[in-house]
């Protein structure tokens, strides 16, 4: 019953950091999220930290970063992920926003 | 002991005589105010002495029936209900407005009521007023210099138990064997409202004191001061209470009273122990942009 | 997040908890207080396998509204309903806190322009009262509000702000009839018991939870501004309550006083003659209550814009 911690380290090309020291995006509601994304050394990794009461989707959250990871060649930053149930596709879409949210210049 | 023959729900109007000084308790009056008989019928205002002190009783009666309210019975506080307890206590701060601290009234709460009125009428008129005025009117006689005293002999059950309780200087509560219940909601709504899995939740309500039902867990949080073993204990214990009170407000402690007391009594007794440390982190982050704001 | 700008313009009803707390002060001014990088999550839901948030489902913060520094606590509906727990509770206690030393400080530091810096707190309810999963610390946590805003009384206004989705319900419905002033935009609800928790006490005859226009007729903003509860009722726009939030700040602390439902003897007996006149009448819903006081057609007033609603209602005249 209780919450489940995952994390999980990925090696990346490290083609882009973040802009912002960090960043954060959504709210951890029925079917959905929130993303914490910092800025850190890392040599170039990605470190993420899923922490979700779904139990068994260990391989889908895996897969799910790595493809995050790899489609967008970000690197050098540590992603925390609360969860509630959300799903796949919502958990990539909400990275994606998440990243684009890190990267945004600050508008008027 | 068999809790069902000793148990005190029901009984606020027996509980008033075993506490106050014998045949000293006069009904439907506070200070120069007089109160209807008919209006509020589910609660109980009045006048009484505790050892020689002159002291308000408020207190709920189990066996009244609102006519007008047909939701008020059962110690159910209703409109009317919380209006009246709030006036008790704002005759009780006038009737002792020129005294000097020493001589404030102290307000006895005897609590035994299972909720605050939930019908239609309720809401159209605003029963969040009637609640909250009578809550106003405590924190104002508290903060004023009255001991308010708060005595759970049955049920003290979610928002009526903020409404009649959670304001006093200090709470005591008979213990559970007389079969004395406070809580949010019991562990089977809890279960049926969250979703949660029943068999766990009742295991974890068993050391959880932070959202399982009882007394004892309430005392863990610093949310009952004393917990009061015999019946005949009430009454000396209440006596000694009031007078710990107002040692403490003649000294100007009253951070150590009320609500925040608690906070910090819980915080002691390990039941509550983050909200202390989230509050310390936000004053040391507005502490690092205070100039901005104090000099805008 | 969007942009302050947009925020403005943007429906209130429609932001989450950050956007509202961003938007309701002046542009840039807002400063988080115990934000997600604090990562000061209920250390209560894990163990019963709730999903935990890194805010615990409330956004505090102080900004600025002029030179007024607004302590604004921002609650997020879609997290647990917005209920209240031990984290999020003290965060609520502690901003109120903050803003009463501020007044404090700001007294000492500007003895001759104080009212024109004078704090205030601002809460934009979203909540339905006591998170169940730590039901008991939840609960105490209310009454640690209700003490605090005792002590902010005719020292700093505290507003409420209500026009989010789940409405401000259970205990946090007294918690917002407390303070000096109620914002609300149509959509906003405020009231003790829950429609479903009526229907179950009272029947589906007398309260059927699921008529959605009987609910909003019950508690939402139209009726707790015929009925004085509500002080302002604004178009569906952050920056609506933005302005009337400046309107408050620009307000002395005896007009402000002014403004209130309970928190005085005299109060309560103007509530009682409220009481009474339901207790006489008996309503069988809302509309017989705003005909009595002087609406003609009380049927047309839930279809109206609330531009043209507040031209034409009539409002109980305070005694």
């Amino acid at each position: 019953m209780a919450l489940q911690t995952l994390e999980f380290t990925f090696k990346s090309e490290a083609t882009q950091g973040i802009a912002k020291p960090w960043s954060h995006l959504g709210v951890t509601g029925s079917g959905d999220l929130e993303v914490l994304m910092e800025k850190k050394d890392l040599g170039g990794d990605v470190k993420a930290k899923v922490i979700t009461p779904v139990k068994g989707f260990d391989q889908v959250w895996e897969r799910m970063l790595a493809k995050f990871v790899n489609d967008t060649g970000v690197g050098n930053v540590s992603i925390e992920i609360n969860d509630d149930n959300a799903t796949p596709i919502v958990v990539y879409m909400r990275l994606r926003q998440a990243l684009a949210e890190a990267q945004a210049e600050e508008a008027e | 002991m068999d809790e069902m023959d000793n148990t005190m729900i029901g009984r606020g109007r027996d509980a008033i005589e075993m506490i106050v000084d014998e045949g000293t308790f006069v009904e439907n009056k506070v200070g120069d105010a007089d109160f209807d008989p008919e209006y509020g019928p589910g609660s109980v205002v009045g006048t009484a002495k505790l050892e020689g002190t002159t002291c308000t009783v408020i207190a709920n009666d189990a066996y009244a029936f609102n006519e007008r309210f047909p939701v008020v019975f059962g110690g159910v506080i209703g409109l009317e209900e919380g209006y009246k307890m709030a006036t008790a206590v704002y005759r009780s701060m006038e009737a002792d407005a020129d005294k000097p601290l020493a001589e404030k009234r102290p307000l006895i709460l005897i609590v035994d009521t299972p909720g605050n009125g939930p019908g239609k009428m309720e809401e159209i008129a605003g029963m969040n007023k009637s609640t909250g005025g009578y809550q106003l009117a405590l924190a104002e006689a508290r903060k004023a210099g009255h001991p308010v005293i708060a005595m759970v002999i049955g049920r003290a059950i979610s928002g009526a138990f903020l409404c009649h309780g959670l304001q006093a200087d200090h709470i005591l509560a008979l213990s559970k064997d007389f079969g004395t219940m406070i809580h949010v909601m019991p562990i089977t709504s809890i279960s049926r409202i969250t979703k949660m899995d029943i068999e766990r939740l009742e295991e974890l309500s068993k050391v959880n004191p932070v959202f399982a039902p009882g007394v004892d867990f309430f005392y863990n949080l610093g949310g009952v001061q004393e917990i009061v073993n015999k019946v005949e204990d009430m009454r000396p214990v209440i006596a000694k209470h009031v007078k710990e009170v107002a040692a403490l407000k003649a000294a100007g402690e009253y951070e150590k009273l009320g609500p925040w007391g608690r906070g910090l009594l819980g915080d002691e007794r390990g039941g509550r122990v983050s909200r202390l440390k989230a509050i310390a982190k936000m004053n040391e982050e507005f502490a690092a942009v205070a100039d901005k704001y104090l000099n805008a | 997040m969007r942009s302050w700008n947009e925020l403005e313009t943007g429906s209130f009803f429609d932001a989450n908890a950050r956007e509202r707390a961003v938007g309701m002060v002046d542009k840039g001014s807002f400063t988080e207080l115990l934000g997600p990088l604090d990562r000061f999550m209920s250390p209560h839901l894990p163990v019963l396998g709730t999903a935990v948030e890194f805010d615990d489902g409330t956004v505090t913060g102080v900004g600025l509204i002029g030179k007024h520094p607004v302590f604004v606590i921002s609650m997020e509906g879609k997290f647990i309903g917005g209920a209240i727990g031990e984290v999020n509770g003290a965060k609520m206690v502690g901003s109120i806190r903050l803003a009463l030393k501020t007044a404090e400080d700001l007294k000492a530091a500007h003895p001759d322009d104080y009212e024109e810096r004078r704090p205030m707190v601002v809460i934009s309810f979203e909540t339905g009262g006591v998170r169940l999963h730590e039901a008991n610390a939840g609960l105490l946590a209310h009454a640690e509000v209700m003490d605090a805003f005792q002590d902010c009384r005719k020292k700093l206004p505290v507003v409420s702000v209500v026009g989010s989705k789940v409405g401000c319900f259970g205990g946090m419905g007294f918690v917002a009839a407390a303070t000096d002033v109620i914002i609300m935009n149509e959509q906003g609800r405020i009231g003790l018991t829950g429609p479903e928790v009526i229907e179950q006490e009272m029947g589906k005859e007398e309260f059927d939870a699921s008529n959605k226009a009987l609910v909003y007729r019950t508690t939402g903003a139209k009726h707790k501004y015929i009925i004085g509860d509500c002080n302002y009722l604004v178009e569906d726009k952050i920056g609506a309550f933005h302005a009337a939030l400046a309107d408050v700040a620009a307000k002395s602390m005896e007009e402000i006083e002014g403004m209130r439902r309970i928190g005085s003897l005299k109060l309560v007996q103007e509530q009682q003659g409220l009481v009474k006149l339901v207790g006489d009448m008996q309503p069988k819903d809302s509309m017989d209550l705003w005909k009595y006081y002087g609406n003609e057609d009380p049927a047309e007033l839930p279809e109206l814009t609330t531009e043209e609603f507040l031209k034409v209602v009539k409002r109980r005249v305070r005694p």
